[in-house]
């Protein structure tokens, strides 16, 4: 099995108490207790303002498989930021130094991930794990 | 007053994938000023396959109702909370925000995104089945 772990540590002294989470996750197929998510996708775009972009096409054969998607903001202007879009709802703003990191599931062959750019080109950094995906047939 | 979070990656299914190691400090919007509110870290128990609202952004102590201000959301599902928590890595919970889907947390997995504070934009779970899960999460805003 393919095995791949996602771990977070998530600190903060904002309370009077600290706080400190811990969290370390196998990622499996969909529905499955010991099969691992065994394919993956990266990129480094730099997206230029004015237009949204997908940035993972949802396709039929990927309706409720498993995909965990980890994106990172590399611009190093902190004011420039990327809108994330699914299925054409903003979810949030990702500014440079940001990562995300979520569980994409589609539910439609139009739940795509897009980003929009604000403020300047931002540089984005990008991975999906998943599972299911066949390469397009020549031609199409 | 800082709050940092750090994710790690390792992965075999590539053989050239050395992996990700990234640490951010959750700052206020466009800036480098610290994020200074927070909902609490909470815990919740859901035994039903029905929608329940993690956040909601109406609610008062969301102060910050403005689409221009920097918020995070980490959720972590935990198991069936149990003594040992029971992790069902084959059961999900389906997490939306403003009833779109964003994704399903399995057992044990967690997620870590940027949200908006607009009144209305909740963010709110489903569990796959009436089986007990329990999720702990967070939102730090401005």
């Amino acid at each position: 099995m393919a095995t791949t772990t996602a771990a977070v540590t998530l600190s903060s002294d904002l309370l009077s108490g600290s706080l400190s989470v811990t969290g370390t996750t196998t990622l499996m197929k969909a529905g499955t207790t010991a099969d691992g998510l065994n394919q993956m996708r990266m990129g480094r775009n730099e997206i230029p303002t004015g237009t949204s972009f997908d940035l993972l096409d949802a396709t039929a054969a990927g309706i409720d498989k498993a995909n965990k998607v980890y994106i990172s903001n590399e611009s190093t202007d902190t004011s420039y930021y990327v809108i994330i879009i699914i299925d054409a709802k903003v979810i949030g703003r990702l500014y440079g130094g940001d990562w995300m990191f979520l569980p994409w599931n589609m539910d439609d062959a139009t739940h795509d991930l897009e980003l929009t750019s604000y403020v300047g080109t931002n540089t984005i950094e990008w991975v999906k794990f998943h599972e299911n995906e066949t390469l397009t047939t020549q031609g199409d | 007053m800082a709050t940092t979070a750090t994710i790690s990656i390792a992965s075999d299914i590539m053989g050239g994938f050395g992996g990700i190691s990234k640490t951010m400090t959750l700052t206020e919007a466009g800036g480098t000023g610290d994020l200074r509110e927070t909902t609490g870290y909470s815990r919740k128990k859901l035994v039903a396959a029905t929608a329940t609202n993690l956040f909601t952004m109406a609610h008062s102590a969301v102060t910050s109702a403005d689409t221009t201000t920097g918020a995070k959301v980490f959720i972590k599902n935990i198991g069936n909370g149990a003594t040992p928590s029971v992790i069902a890595k084959d059961k999900g919970v389906v997490v939306r925000v403003s009833a779109v889907e964003v994704g399903k947390l399995y057992g044990g997995d967690w997620m870590m995104i940027p949200v908006s504070t607009v009144d209305g934009e909740d963010i709110e779970v489903i569990p796959e089945t009436d089986d007990a899960v329990v999720l702990e999460y967070v939102m730090f805003y401005q």
